[in-house]
């Protein structure tokens, strides 16, 4: 669940109130089934982990020492709280030579990492993150993110996630709540929907006026037609090549079957018949897509960025199945609306 | 300089030295302790400390003597008097910083002990504290320092301690004395300053490779 709005909309207030950090004026918020006021705010927190922009990590602990503060709380040994630290520290993708260090003499990534492990010491079955990934820089973040989507698909928690970013709160959530100024909801919907169907001009204005494109994220290429008509191995001649009929040809390892490069068949015309494609100048590929696991803005990029304007889908081995044309994309990309498939590649 | 009085007087210039010693180091322990819970309530209930910082200066502009005047009816021409007088000196330097030293606290550090389900006493105990330690412990080397010095002061109403040494050289128009007591006074401040250097090391280890 991701709350996102602009400044001040309210969004830090509503994830707040959740571990009673801001006591609601009016509502009830049920935790569990209970309402989280009859409980005592401390234990109550102990229940919920909590992760900050800035960190919030304890300067004057060591990083193994933040990450076991609620365990400790909690009445554990230091020992048995401190094996748990260190097994954090790998869950979270930390050397566990840092244990000892101090937060100060880690970078800014490495410090967001202890904060999330440090949330999740005591396995709270509630999650609350503020602007987590807000700090770092764009590289980090995205890392942090894939990590943040992974760790969620092995513990399963209940997370609620505040950001500004769309893009972020569109990656990382099941769910997303954009606010509007001043605290009102906009819209409630999964991420997909969000970007299909905005529920206003607020909210579409919002998600960016590429959300056609972003929303190729959520479908799946398993339904695109490949065409196989250009691909050769690099074994075969130049000649076969030209009978193809085909302005480019995709050359593949004729053992492998993985792609090496696009050759331009009016360049291939220029060369002895009997020639093998092995021999001819190939253009880089660009990048491949999976057939299957990836994306139809996956296919769409590859197909923007190859020379030959034709996206390579490989399967998970890295073999060439086929390749698509901007007009098998587009095919793909309307069956697609047709069938609103609201099932996407997402983990 | 007549370096033979400094051997034939070991014993009173020791006994003045210790005496000193005492006079400076217990105003500001003592001055440590009431500073802890003002600078505390200053720092959780901003209202408290505007008021408070006015009358600590206040009072911190009263001359050392005047204060001595005042005390001398309630408790005589005693150490206490002296005590009294440089525990409130002290006061006035140490105060500031522990009410600083909280402050600098992050927020986001107070706010994520909170959301752990840290209670205001264990989280005051076990974050707040230990992050003002190094501006508390800066406060408390200028509140030993000065009352070391201004201890000297006390020897006008009789309370023995390096002051001696000045107002007896004075007297007899013998350097030498004002010279030993100058060094001691000197040296003495700077032994409890490096002291606390150290105790300020021993208990920030977290700030020892910055």
């Amino acid at each position: 669940m991701v709350l996102v709005g602009p400044s001040g909309c309210g969004k830090t207030t509503s994830l707040r109130m959740i571990n009673r950090l801001v006591e609601p004026t009016e509502g009830t918020i049920l935790l569990g089934g209970a309402d989280i006021r009859a409980r005592n705010p401390a234990q109550l927190r102990r229940g919920i982990g909590y992760v900050i922009q800035q960190t919030g990590l304890f300067p004057h602990r060591t990083v193994e020492d933040n990450i076991a503060t609620v365990p400790v709380l909690t009445g554990w040994s230091r020992k048995k709280a401190r094996d748990r630290a260190r097994e954090l520290l790998t869950l979270v993708g930390l050397d566990q030579d840092l244990a000892r260090r101090y937060p100060h003499q880690l970078s800014g990534g490495q410090q967001q990492r202890v904060g999330v492990a440090r949330a999740l010491a005591a396995d709270p079955p509630v999650l609350l993150m503020d602007e987590p990934f807000s700090a770092v820089d764009p590289v980090v973040r995205a890392s942090l993110q894939d990590q943040l989507l992974s760790l969620q698909a092995e513990l399963r928690k209940t997370i609620v996630l505040v950001t500004h970013d769309i893009e972020e709160a569109i990656k990382v959530g099941d769910l997303v709540a954009l606010f509007r100024p001043h605290g009102t909801l906009a819209q409630l919907a999964p991420p997909e929907e969000l970007l299909a169907a905005p529920a206003d001009d607020y909210v579409a204005g919002f998600v960016g006026f590429d959300r056609g494109i972003r929303r190729l994220s959520f479908v799946r290429t398993a339904g695109l037609v490949l065409g196989t008509g250009p691909v050769l191995p690099a074994d075969a001649t130049v000649a076969k090549a030209l009978a193809a009929g085909e302005p480019w040809i995709l050359i593949t390892d004729p053992q492998a079957g993985t792609p090496r490069g696009w050759a331009d068949a009016a360049r291939l015309g220029a060369l002895p018949g009997d020639t093998t494609l092995g021999q001819a100048a190939a253009e880089p590929l660009g990048h491949t897509f999976t057939v299957g696991t990836d994306s139809l803005r996956a296919a769409l990029d590859a197909a923007v960025l190859s020379p030959a304007g034709q996206a390579v889908g490989v399967d998970g081995d890295g073999r060439v199945l086929g390749v698509a044309t901007f007009d098998q994309l587009r095919v793909a990309i309307q069956a697609a609306d047709a069938a609103d498939d609201r099932e996407g590649p997402r983990s | 300089m007549m370096w033979s009085w400094i051997p034939g007087n070991w014993s009173l210039i020791w006994q003045l030295t210790w005496e000193n010693l005492k006079l400076g180091v217990l105003p500001a322990l003592y001055g440590l302790v009431i500073s802890l819970p003002l600078g505390i309530i200053a720092a959780r209930w901003r209202w408290f400390y505007p008021p408070t910082l006015t009358v600590v200066n206040i009072v911190y502009a009263i001359p050392s003597i005047a204060l001595f005047v005042a005390l001398i009816p309630k408790f005589g021409l005693t150490d206490t008097t002296v005590i009294i007088a440089l525990t409130v000196f002290s006061l006035c330097v140490i105060l500031p910083n522990v009410v600083e030293g909280m402050r600098g606290v992050p927020a986001a550090v107070t706010q994520a002990a909170t959301a752990m389900g840290y209670g205001p006493l264990r989280r005051l105990a076990l974050v707040e504290l230990p992050l003002a330690i190094p501006v508390i412990i800066a406060g408390l080397r200028v509140g030993v320092v000065s009352s070391i010095s201004l201890a000297s002061v006390g020897q006008l109403i009789g309370v023995s301690s390096l002051g001696y040494l000045f107002i007896d050289g004075l007297q007899r128009s013998f350097p030498t004395e004002i010279y030993v007591g100058l060094v001691l006074v000197i040296v003495l401040a700077i032994i409890c300053d490096l002291i606390l250097v150290a105790v300020r090391r021993a208990l920030t280890p977290w700030l020892a490779r910055s």
